[in-house]
């Protein structure tokens, strides 16, 4: 386990922004509620094996006293780093990007099965976007309950959504909760 | 296949062969095979029916009866084979001729003889018993910038010299960049047994079949490549085949990993008395330390900053959110 070095960091820190926007200054600046410590540090990013996890200071330094190869995490796993060395945001995130990002597609009812299967969000099953979204932006996918259900890139702005025709895709799948239950050991 | 020997005598007439290259096409056939193994079958039918052909017309020449056996003299080549290799590429200008095309320079044609006023004769421009020959000079005059003792016949010589050292590298030079963008033709592997003008010529006649000029002018070239390669080429493939010289830092580097290849990482040896500290010592990569005293170290949050602010930077092109701003417009009381 070690922080995140200047490039990766700068890696990590791209891809969040792409649902966060300026939010991320607050992803790390809030005063941490994990961990036994009374007087609450801040969260950090800390890089195990391949693995970015997002932790609290406190559980941080409780975890030094655990053995690398003993150690499966801390706090709550983001991303990875793959062979080559690109980041990918996992569907761990999904907690962590739900509360702080700021373009959200509520899907119909019938149609979050689709998307939990791993398939992208064609304008059919758009029920409501966010009014500012543009191509490209990360976007979290909801239910109509305010459910999160995954979170993907956005292939056309809000306005193109409305042009576009029906089966248009709207959302590229990146992650979502069915992964839990259809790539369960990947996940780990 | 369907078809009857009648069929494949009628068909046997119409074959082309082509004796010089000691071939046999035939232009009307269509492979109508389904599997590969009726395509291995007919192919090798097919193939034999061609041979066939192709030793019916061998044997139809008249022969010469040699104490080896019947000789006969194939004809000259009708299908012209494509080349073998690509065309070659044009050589880039010399620096004299790039030299030359700026100043205006155009090419003169030189006597064979001159007159030489100081025998009084016709003398050669080049070669034995020459126009304008150093060896012919009787008196130097001395000039006032002259140091005694210096012999002015020496200096002549040695500055003919280091000229001809300098055109020679400056025709050398030419030649490596032409072969640097492949315009020099490429040894053949003859060329490897000797460097001697008649050998070269008379293997040359045996390998190709061309004709006398072509043959002298790919020699000179091969004679100019087999010089190259003396100098730095090697024979067959590119300079990265070359064993590069080490360099410098390469050799530091060396000494650093043998240094340090020892039980204890080299620190309890003994330095040589100019041998300098190793420039890595241990860790090659610097990471920030994990939990910095208490919670997040200043390092770690400046870092952090700093890259959080340049991403803001490049990305603040939504200065201002107009429906936001619209929506918290307040009517003026």
């Amino acid at each position: 386990m070690r922080p995140l070095d200047e490039k990766e960091t700068t890696q990590v820190f791209e891809k969040l922004f792409k649902f966060t926007g300026p939010n991320l200054k607050h992803l790390l600046d809030r005063p941490a509620v994990q961990g036994p410590d009374a007087e609450p540090g801040r969260y950090c990013l800390r890089l195990h094996r391949n693995r970015v996890d997002y932790a609290s200071e406190a559980l941080v330094r409780r975890a030094t006293a655990v053995s690398r190869p003993r150690l499966a995490g801390v706090g709550t796993p983001i991303g990875r780093f793959t062979h080559h060395g690109a980041f990918h945001l996992t569907a761990h995130a999904l907690d962590l990007l739900a509360a702080h990002a700021r373009r959200r597609v509520w899907l119909k009812p019938d149609t979050e099965r689709s998307f939990l299967f791993g398939s992208s969000v064609p304008k059919s099953s758009l029920a409501r976007v966010t009014e500012n979204a543009k191509a490209g932006d990360g976007v979290v996918v909801m239910s109509m309950a305010d459910v999160p259900l995954g979170f993907g890139i956005a292939a056309r702005s809000a306005q193109d959504c409305r042009k576009a025709d029906t089966s248009a895709v709207v959302v590229l799948h990146q992650a979502g909760a069915g992964e839990y239950l259809r790539e369960e050991e990947e996940l780990m | 296949m369907a078809e009857g020997p009648a069929a494949t005598t009628i068909a046997a007439s119409s074959y082309e062969v082509d004796l010089g290259n000691l071939m046999a096409y035939d232009p009307s056939h269509h492979i109508a095979a389904a599997s590969r193994e009726e395509l291995r079958q007919e192919c090798l039918r097919k193939g034999t029916e061609l041979a066939q052909a192709l030793a019916d017309a061998l044997f139809a020449l008249p022969p010469n009866e040699d104490r080896d056996g019947p000789i006969v003299h194939l004809s000259l080549p009708t299908v012209r084979l494509p080349r073998e290799k690509h065309l070659p590429k044009p050589k880039p200008p010399t620096k004299w001729e790039l030299f030359a095309k700026v100043k205006g320079i155009t090419k003169r044609k030189k006597n064979k003889r001159e007159w030489d006023e100081q025998t009084q004769s016709w003398k050669r421009t080049y070669g034995y018993d020459r126009v304008n020959d150093d060896k012919d000079i009787p008196i130097i005059e001395a000039k006032s910038t002259d140091e005694p003792g210096v012999d002015p016949f020496a200096q002549r010589r040695d500055e003919k010299k280091k000229r001809v050292e300098k055109q020679e590298k400056n025709r050398l030079e030419n030649l490596k960049k032409a072969a640097k963008i492949g315009a020099l033709p490429r040894l053949l592997s003859f060329t490897s047994k000797c460097c001697f003008p008649p050998p070269l010529y008379y293997e040359c006649l045996f390998v190709s079949g061309r004709n006398l000029a072509e043959l002298q002018l790919s020699n000179i070239f091969c004679m100019q490549s087999i010089q190259l390669a003396a100098k730095a080429l090697p024979i067959i493939g590119t300079k990265a085949d070359l064993p590069k010289k080490s360099r410098k830092e390469d050799l530091e580097s060396v000494v650093g990993m043998a240094s340090s290849a020892t039980a204890s990482g080299g620190k309890f040896d003994e330095k040589l008395p100019d041998e300098k500290p190793p420039k890595h010592p241990g860790k090659h990569r610097k990471f920030l330390p994990v939990a910095e005293g208490k919670g997040m170290g200043s390092l770690e949050k400046q870092q952090n900053d700093k890259i959080l602010n340049s991403l803001l930077a490049r990305n603040s092109d939504e200065p201002l959110d107009v429906g936001k701003a619209s929506s918290r417009i307040q009517p003026l009381t």
